[in-house]
């Protein structure tokens, strides 16, 4: 039997679609199991024709991007309402993605930065017709609705997304890998004892050895192995963009746990060394955090 | 809309396939208010030492030192074992601040464990100060075992200060 499938996206780049149509001919393999019945990145599909089908018909839905406007809640309640398997389709969907940065600055201070004092805006308005209303914060949308399966990444490698869709389609559970980047690096590791941070453009990078141990912020320690540790592997320090490795609650705040045991410096010399923590240590899972988690209840609770 | 969207989230049951922060529930773990409190009395968690805060604390106690009673004590082996998301873990359950109590640098038991933990408090002050979290609910401070006095002193002045901030907007009430 034919699997019934849906894309749906939600606030994001879409590169996750691009990520699934760089399967090319390895789509040949799943193809002939699926029938896609909802994929407006691709066909003209409308949220119309979504409503309309039967609840719980769709075998597996694969929601990508996070609920930026109330557009895309609506959206994400009606993927869970016919699906009877949901995946968190890349980051974005598991953790918020890195719109979830914005989750810093009040929705106020959002739009007048974005629509009024944006560089290169010469009338500047903010659009109020045919436009959905923005949502307070980002959540991630495992806050929102019920998820069946996360398949995080930024976008998730062709590789995973054919190995989580095979996987679904037979039947089979599909579980995230327990190890980091860094147990899929091949760079030799030794003990770290750095004892100054630099920019990626600064020095000379020694290919052989591990990035962290030569004081670039490598953060393949602290984010989980799926992607193949293809960045860290021609020499560009992990970003951490897949998320934090499995069971880790905060992916920040363990990275900072590692790299206080780890740096050889005055306290007051390593916090100099990162002059945007949370951009560097949250990049693409700021709304799942405790900070943001807080900060969200704060602005609630003010509200009222 | 809003309200809506939370209590969804508190019906969610989580994913199968494992979870950060963003699967962990702290409304659970609040207890209700038995009665309206006129002023406010804050909710401090302190981390302390086993060799040195915790005896500390203990002699404070023993010599019947005054102190206010806000403070709620875990004792810890070192404070190199306490990880940042302990504290933000005390934060987003609502603890109005986190006292961390250790050995003075030197005296460590375990050598550097209180280095370290030196090294990731500047981090988290920068990351809280960064996320508009008052930087001022998270401290450290250095008590031996023969300083009841000290710890007595800094349970007292981060009492203070808590008062002196407010409650933590994240405590339910």
């Amino acid at each position: 039997m034919t699997k019934r499938i849906a894309l749906a996206q939600l606030t994001s780049c879409w590169g996750c679609d691009q990520s699934l149509v760089d399967l090319h001919l390895g789509l040949l393999t799943v193809l002939p199991e699926i029938e896609i019945v909802f994929w407006p990145a691709v066909v003209d599909f409308k949220l119309k024709d979504l409503e309309s089908m039967p609840d719980q018909s769709i075998h597996i839905g694969l929601v990508e991007g996070s609920c930026r406007t109330e557009e895309d809640v609506h959206l994400l309640n009606v993927m869970r309402e016919k699906s009877k398997t949901l995946v968190a389709w890349g980051v974005c969907s598991c953790y918020g993605g890195i719109q979830g940065l914005a989750n810093q600055w009040n929705l106020e201070e959002l739009v007048d930065r974005k629509f009024m004092k944006a560089d290169t805006v010469t009338d500047p308005r903010v659009p109020s017709e045919n436009v959905p209303v923005f949502t307070e914060t980002v959540q991630p949308n495992v806050d929102i609705v019920e998820f069946d399966v996360l398949l995080p990444g930024c976008p998730p490698t062709s590789k995973n997304l054919l190995d989580a869709l095979t996987a679904l389609i037979s039947g089979k559970p599909f579980d995230l890998p327990e190890k980091s980047v860094c147990d899929q690096c091949s760079k030799v590791k030794q003990d770290k004892h750095i004892k100054e941070f630099h920019r990626t453009h600064e020095g000379h990078i020694d290919p052989s050895k591990c990035l962290l141990d030569q004081g670039y912020l490598c953060l393949g320690f602290a984010t989980i192995g799926l992607c193949g540790a293809i960045c860290p592997n021609v020499n560009t320090p992990c970003k951490g963009c897949f998320g934090p490795v499995i069971r880790v609650r905060d992916h920040g705040a363990k990275i900072i746990s590692a790299l206080g045991a780890v740096a050889e410096m005055e306290p007051d010399k390593l916090r100099e060394s990162f002059p945007d923590p949370i951009g560097s240590f949250y990049f693409t899972d700021y709304a799942a955090s405790y900070l943001s988690r807080i900060r969200t209840e704060t602005r609630r609770k003010k509200k009222k | 809309m809003f309200k809506e969207l939370y209590k969804s989230r508190l019906r969610c049951q989580g994913v199968t396939n494992g979870l950060t922060a963003a699967g962990q529930k702290s409304a659970s773990t609040q207890k209700p208010k038995t009665k309206v409190e006129d002023r406010f009395e804050p909710r401090i968690l302190a981390f302390c030492c086993n060799w040195c805060s915790y005896a500390g604390a203990d002699l404070a106690g023993t010599s019947r030192m005054q102190m206010p009673p806000n403070m709620r004590i875990i004792r810890v082996n070192c404070t190199g074992r306490i990880d940042p998301v302990f504290v933000l873990e005390a934060l987003n359950q609502g603890a109005d601040g986190v006292l961390i109590s250790g050995c003075h640098p030197g005296d460590c038991h375990y050598t550097t464990g209180n280095l370290k933990m030196k090294s990731r408090f500047a981090l988290l002050q920068k990351m809280l100060e960064e996320a508009g979290i008052e930087p001022e609910r998270v401290h450290l401070q250095w008590a031996s075992a023969a300083e009841g006095d000290v710890f007595t002193q800094g349970i007292t002045s981060m009492v203070e200060r808590i008062k002196a901030l407010g409650p933590n907007p994240v405590k339910k009430d």
